[in-house]
């Protein structure tokens, strides 16, 4: 008997179906503890029977929340952590983009806590990121930016990119860390994100609490095995990293957390969140700019993910590997929010999506120190055969969504 | 005497009024004729209606609105956004439009603003300019709804699109759409002063000051979105400032 | 209910035109063809566009006879904008083109300069004062509108009567003034546009209901 062998890499599903509300496909992976991936395999997000996919029926079933009371919730929420007497009383991870801004302006401002916002650096600041960073703070908040080793965070860069296609890895593993350790360091229990992953990419399980897993930032014990770029912490050292340059990106220890009391809240199951309101919330209320070259590249919006240089390798990657870019992203959010149909959202991807990241693209080659050719070479080599082919000497994705 | 003109601008997407800042975020407002009549009542000059299409087709929410406005609203109406060639600019006329505005599609193939002009006459044919100030100081032409910025000059672009036939400008300063925070008004008098067509300014408009302000730098007309859709400012106000400052208006 | 009809040669925003006039309370036809045009009670000629064009498309559907035997039968005909250029001998946008000859005059274009050198931005589109000339108001369809009210102009070229018997209105531009609205008889012409030029413009066409 001859065993079936998947044709799908990554560990994606075989059969490319597209939502039929939004444009998604299943190809969707979920989020995941960065550090223990070894490969390139992920989980997916679910599809109804109906072809309808998790994050539409989430949707749905947002609009039977009772907005009021979730506030109520936020509210006591604050009460119980608020402190007046100049202390830290809730740490914001911002990157000084629109979310984070949104969450930590109305924290202070509406809510009457005091923030501390923190800030994982990017790979590589944009000159637009660093300037809405400078402007959340001129708005009126207390930073801390923790830059990473840039020679330690560009291997790992590189590394990532070729082990796993995931060039963002690196930013990603961090900035889950670096919250709960400042909340430790200022001894500040609460931490606020912005919007839930699960909204888009999880199991639909996980939107019904308002906390984050711990798991995403903790392990029981030291004994556990890590792996950062898909290469095991104890070999790193043949790439020029040792182990005690790995503090940023280790996960931390559980028990101390769990001792803190420390509470990683979700902002999006208080208040029913919409990321272009926040781009008009961030412009009224400090001088935010969006992309001041036009439209980002791979997609038709001009407001978001606009601090790292490194962005558009993220989405191209993911592009690659699952066939979705950052156009069909914006678009599945947009159809989701009503302010486009599905069929505007078809023609949007089709349009923008898969767009190469010319801007930006012999930095990050300079920056991760690899050649074009070895470039291109993991690149199609994480094209997996059920989702392209080639046609007439060009790469094509073989479903796409109409 | 030939009054300034007051004018409100609707960005509309499917059947609603929208509103984004540096043309981007489509904020939801309400129905574009609500908003239309009320304009009309308080004496606005003119509408100009710009469809927010996001991927360039479906135009049949305008058209409706567009037929839905001249029941109960008569003055002038221009209409944008998505035009891509004599066959549409027909079709949004024949719904009611007094002129056609375009921008994307005449910066790719600028024939089409000779050709729209042949047809319907020069005075139908609006040229949409958005500029946006680049890091040496110079204006270039963005289209697509600002998605696409590009290396031309907008003061080269005015010209050649006068040149071809364009009978009014609309000028839309990127950098001030959305934000109320004034007009450019050192744009304004760039390309006031180099065409002799009407130029109708855009963008950032707060305040009756500002309508005196961009007249006086060139411009015939003022567009407003924000400040009118968010009442921000009345038309009787913006009346009033011009006369004090001896601009004739209609109305005066 | 008073019947009125549009002529509908391809060319002009006849919506509008018929929006302002039911708002009126009129009961509005498209006159598509030259019977149509015969049996009119009242009739509207329209225009957006270039002269030439004009007159051709109205002799491609042969509504040039038609409008004259219309006018001989001494039922109104209003001409708008390009319509009412169209009223007159002739034209000289982009060639010299003859036009319907009910008007004595001809129609040429804004100068570029004025005399004192300053440029004249063309085509004007503005909302313009008009007043009257030799010819009071009050016998005839403007008699709503009080002298120095704003109407809405939207034009390159502009008509010259021959007489000042068929010079109703005057508007400045520039250094002059130039025909705003012609009469001769049951012809009538505005230059500027009634049907989007607010309550004025509506009042005006309810006098030309009348």
């Amino acid at each position: 008997m001859i065993a079936h062998q998947s044709k799908a890499l990554h560990g994606l599903p075989e059969k490319v179906i597209f939502c039929k509300r939004c444009v998604i496909n299943n190809q969707r992976p979920n989020t995941s503890r960065e550090f223990v991936k070894k490969d390139t395999r992920i989980d997916t997000v679910g599809f109804g029977e109906d072809g309808i996919c998790d994050a539409c029926r989430w949707f749905e079933e947002k609009k039977k929340i009772d907005w009021a009371d979730r506030e109520r919730q936020l509210k006591d929420l604050c009460d119980r952590f608020r402190r007046n007497d100049g202390r830290y009383d809730v740490i914001v991870p911002s990157s000084g983009g629109k979310d984070s801004f949104f969450v930590a302006h109305q924290l202070k401002y509406k809510y009457g806590m005091n923030p501390l916002t923190v800030t994982w650096a990017p790979h590589r600041y944009t000159d637009v990121g660093w300037h809405n960073f400078q402007s959340m703070i001129d708005a009126g908040f207390d930073n801390i930016l923790i830059t990473p080793n840039g020679k330690v965070h560009g291997i790992l860069t590189r590394l990532a990119f070729e082990n796993l296609v995931n060039p963002f890895q690196p930013f990603i593993i961090g900035q889950k860390n670096v919250a709960p350790r400042m909340a430790l360091q200022f001894g500040v229990p609460l931490i606020m994100y912005g919007e839930n992953h699960a909204e888009a990419h999880n199991k639909i399980g996980e939107n019904y609490s308002p906390l984050m897993n711990i798991e995403h930032f903790t392990r029981e014990s030291n004994e556990a095995d890590l792996y950062f770029g898909g290469v095991h912490e104890k070999d790193l050292h043949q790439f020029g990293i040792s182990e005690n340059d790995l503090l940023l990106y280790k996960p931390l220890l559980a028990e101390p957390i769990r001792k803190a009391g420390i509470e990683v809240h979700y902002y999006s199951f208080y208040y029913n969140w919409s990321p272009q309101e926040n781009y008009y919330y961030a412009m009224e209320h400090s001088q935010f700019q969006p992309n001041p070259d036009g439209r980002s590249e791979g997609t038709y919006s001009k407001f978001a993910s606009l601090d790292d240089k490194v962005d558009g390798q993220h989405y191209y990657t993911m592009y690659i590997k699952f066939g979705q870019g950052r156009a069909m992203n914006d678009a599945c959010r947009d159809i989701r929010d009503g302010f486009i149909s599905r069929e505007e959202g078809v023609e949007l991807l089709n349009k923008y999506d898969g767009e190469f990241p010319r801007k930006y693209f012999q930095e990050f080659l300079d920056y991760t120190e690899l050649t074009e050719e070895r470039y291109w070479e993991v690149i199609d080599g994480a094209r997996s055969p059920h989702l392209w082919e080639k046609k007439s000497g060009n790469w094509v994705l073989k479903y796409k969504a109409e | 005497m030939t009054a300034k003109r007051i004018i409100a601008r609707l960005d509309v997407k499917g059947d609603r009024l929208i509103k984004g800042v540096h043309l981007e975020g489509w904020r939801f407002l309400g129905n574009p004729n609500d908003y239309c009549r009320k304009y009309y009542h308080e004496g606005i000059d003119e509408i100009i209606y710009v469809d927010a299409v996001a991927s360039l087709y479906s135009r049949d929410h305008i058209k409706e609105i567009i037929k839905q406005t001249t029941s109960d609203v008569f003055v002038p109406i221009t209409a944008g956004g998505g035009i891509k060639s004599v066959e549409d600019a027909y079709e949004i006329l024949r719904c009611g439009a007094d002129k056609v505005a375009v921008n994307t599609a005449a910066f790719k193939r600028p024939e089409l603003i000779t050709e729209i002009a042949n047809r319907f006459g020069v005075q139908c044919m609006v040229i949409s300019i958005q500029a946006k100030k680049n890091s040496t100081g110079k204006y270039m032409a963005c289209y697509d709804s600002a998605r696409e910025y590009t290396n031309t000059d907008v003061i080269e672009w005015a010209k050649e699109a006068v040149e071809r036939g364009a009978g009014e400008i609309l000028l839309t300063s990127v950098d001030q759409e959305g934000t109320m925070k004034g007009m450019d008004t050192e744009l304004i008098g760039l390309v006031s002063s180099a065409v002799n067509v009407p130029v109708i300014a855009c963008g950032g408009f707060a305040q009756p000051t500002d309508f005196v302000s961009s007249v006086q730098a060139g411009a015939d007309a003022v567009a407003i979105a924000r400040a009118l859709h968010y009442e921000h400012v009345r038309i009787g106000d913006i009346r009033d400032q011009a006369i004090q400052n001896q601009i004739p208006v209609r109305g005066a | 209910m008073k019947s009125v009809s549009i002529i509908d040669y391809g060319m002009g925003n006849l919506l509008s035109m018929q929006r302002a006039l039911e708002k009126n309370g009129a009961r509005v036809l498209i006159a598509s063809n030259p019977e149509q045009i015969l049996q009119a009670d009242k009739l509207v000629l329209p225009g957006v566009g270039a002269f030439p064009d004009g007159m051709a498309e109205l002799e491609k559907r042969n509504m040039v006879a038609a409008i004259h035997e219309y006018v001989k039968s001494g039922k109104t005909l209003l001409g708008v904008c390009l319509g009412m250029q169209m009223l007159f001998e002739e034209s000289e946008e982009i060639q010299p083109t003859l036009g319907l000859g009910l008007i004595q005059g001809k129609v040429v274009k804004f100068p570029e300069k004025q005399q004192n050198g300053s440029i004249n931005k063309i085509p004007h589109v503005a909302w313009t004062q008009i007043e009257p000339v030799e010819i009071s108001w009050e016998q005839t369809f403007l008699r709503s509108i009080t002298p120095g009210t704003f109407l809405y102009f939207v034009h390159s070229y502009y008509a010259n009567p021959a007489s000042k018997l068929n010079l109703l209105a005057q508007s400045p531009f520039g250094d002059f003034h130039f025909c705003s609205a012609a009469i001769h008889e049951n012809v009538w012409g505005t230059q500027f546009h009634p049907e989007k030029s607010g309550e004025t413009g509506l009042n005006l066409i309810r006098e030309f209901l009348n």
